[in-house]
């Protein structure tokens, strides 16, 4: 299976096609990073948000530069829309962990701040999950580092 | 680096624009003709997403990289339009094609395109007493529709044009908007009664994701998409009445809400209207909105049926043998008199759309350098029309005897299922016999 089709169902918002291809090419070369990265947001937009934070935590912990560097513009990527319009429904469904894990997870393509707010919250939500407090970490560590960088 | 350099000038030399694109649909390559005709420099569109910068009409609907990537096999000569660097359209006819690398995986596409603006002009400015941007018509109710078509073309009203199946409406809709003021924008075509009743209206309107079964995705309807140009509504009458409504809205407001959900959208579209139907009575029968019929009525066309104008037949059948003669390659000359003796005697009831399906046929079944003759006719044409001429009942009749007599054996004799499947009384059947010499069978 081309990576090459995935990308285009992915450029033309066809999720479910574009994640059946992803995995496929995953299952062959599970160093390709930038398909990990679209993974997330097909299984995002297909609502399996157990499959989509499985990979978003291993993508994080391998390079979690990969997500945060994302050109929303360049790489036309959805996730400025998408934070726009699941960020609508939050008040209406506040207690909602899916929802905040899902605009956790876009934000860090779009802003590692926010991001790290809707982590930390989910961390509060659920105490006995590590993996979003191994999140946090990550997150700050990195915005930690760039300030270093910047100063 | 000397190999690059070295193709990257072969392709700078051709006329033709060229464009690669990366595994990622981003632009890597961008050669000196596709400057010119998007009035692009390479440095502009290198890096970025091809989509995003030349909208072309199919990236809208479907990725022509994408469509060969899905089938497999390369696109050659596929019509389209692209957007300019300064905004407007031009028409380009384009081939795809996918790179691989030595894996034999797709690692770019190449898309290839020729501007066909200046041949559009070209086409447009041909238009002869009898030919007017592909409709063929000498008689003077066609020549009153090529008149009002250039008149009414710096005019923006609505269309509607109305005719009975076959007769050109689609053609006269594509005149009509070669000639307007938005030529160079979106021209669309829906027709509306080959959707089943619940998906037309989020064809026209668009849906969000969620919105109905098959909803997977948000998708933009014709009307967003043709905003600023034109969109061809055929069969409208046979439209449901809940979207007659959404419609009439459009046409008063301009806005419209895709199915599913509450934004309300503005588009700015005009709308060319077609139906075959007796409009008199859809209104009658409440099957048409009066005000929506007032709406889209603006500048109201009739195309007349091929039996009331006759004279053109004779220019339609060589317009015909022209274009079939190129698709299939056939050195056909002419039609002999015979042959269109019948024609002009025949009642046409599938209008033009018959009368290029049967010269389709003749060409077929012509020989290279030869006239068509009445001999090459279908054979339930020569059966209807044999009564028409003596001379050619005289050339056809030994042809006609055996069809005739498989006809009257698939009945059982049956002269009354024999005359219905002819389409003609049993009298007329009954003289054919004699004139065959058939005996009837007791």
């Amino acid at each position: 299976m081309s990576e090459m089709l995935g990308n285009q169902y992915f450029l033309s918002r066809n999720y479910s096609k574009a994640a059946s291809i992803f995995l496929k090419v995953y299952s062959q070369y599970p160093q390709n990073l930038s398909v990990r990265k679209k993974i997330i947001i097909c299984f995002i937009q297909t609502g399996e948000m157990d499959k989509a934070f499985d990979f978003f935590y291993e993508l994080v912990k391998e390079d979690i530069a990969v997500i945060i560097n994302t050109n929303p513009v360049a790489d036309d990527c959805p996730c400025t829309e998408l934070v726009e319009k699941y960020g609508m429904i939050l008040p209406y469904e506040e207690n909602s962990k899916d929802l905040k894990l899902l605009l956790a997870m876009l934000w860090l393509y779009c802003d590692a701040n926010k991001s790290l707010e809707y982590f930390k919250q989910l961390s509060l939500l659920n105490r006995e999950e590590k993996k979003y407090n191994d999140v946090i970490i990550m997150i700050e560590k990195h915005l930690s580092s760039n300030k270093i960088k910047t100063n | 680096m000397k190999e690059q350099i070295f193709n990257e000038e072969i392709l700078n030399s051709l006329a033709e624009g060229v464009l690669t694109v990366d595994k990622n649909f981003k632009i890597n390559f961008f050669n000196r003709a596709a400057e010119q005709i998007t009035g692009y420099n390479k440095s502009e569109v290198v890096g970025q997403l091809c989509k995003h910068v030349f909208k072309c009409e199919l990236c809208q609907l479907r990725c022509p990289i994408g469509m060969v990537l899905e089938s497999g096999t390369d696109i050659y000569d596929h019509n389209s339009s692209i957007e300019m660097k300064a905004g407007s359209r031009k028409p380009i006819r384009l081939n795809a094609a996918i790179l691989k690398n030595s894996n034999n995986e797709p690692v770019g596409g190449v898309i290839s395109f020729r501007d066909l603006s200046e041949l559009m002009k070209l086409k447009s400015s041909i238009i002869s007493p009898t030919n007017y941007l592909g409709m063929v018509g000498h008689s003077k109710p066609m020549q009153e529709i090529f008149s009002l078509i250039q008149e009414i073309a710096d005019c923006e009203a609505n269309v509607l044009i109305h005719g009975e199946s076959g007769t050109g409406k689609e053609l006269v809709a594509n005149a009509i908007q070669a000639t307007s003021l938005r030529k160079d924008k979106p021209f669309l075509k829906v027709n509306c009664s080959v959707f089943p009743l619940n998906l037309l209206a989020s064809e026209l309107f668009g849906h969000v994701k969620g919105a109905f079964t098959d909803a997977v995705k948000d998708r933009p309807g014709r009307f967003e998409l043709a905003n600023g140009g034109t969109i061809f509504l055929d069969e409208v009458a046979e439209m449901p009445l809940q979207t007659q409504i959404q419609l009439l809205r459009v046409l008063q407001e301009g806005t419209f809400e895709r199915v599913g959900e509450s934004v309300t959208r503005k588009t700015d579209v005009r709308v060319i209207s077609a139906t075959n139907l007796n409009l008199k009575k859809a209104l009658d029968e409440n099957k048409l909105r009066e005000d929506l019929f007032y709406r889209l009525n603006v500048i109201p066309i009739n195309v007349p049926p091929l039996r009331e104008r006759k004279e053109d037949i004779p220019y339609l059948v060589e317009h015909f043998i022209r274009d079939y003669s190129k698709i299939y390659k056939k050195d056909v000359r002419d039609i002999d008199d015979n042959a269109l003796e019948v024609f002009m005697n025949y009642p046409w009831p599938g209008n033009v759309r018959e009368l290029e399906n049967a010269i389709e046929y003749l060409v077929v079944r012509s020989k290279n350098g030869k006239n068509i003759s009445i001999n090459n006719l279908p054979p339930s044409f020569r059966a209807n029309t044999i009564v028409n001429s003596v001379e050619a009942s005289k050339e056809i009749q030994k042809d006609n005897t055996s069809q005739l007599v498989k006809l009257l054996e698939k009945h059982h004799w049956n002269k009354t299922k024999v005359a219905e499947e002819l389409g003609v009384g049993r009298t007329t059947l009954w003289r054919m016999m004699k004139n065959l010499s058939l005996e009837e069978k007791e």
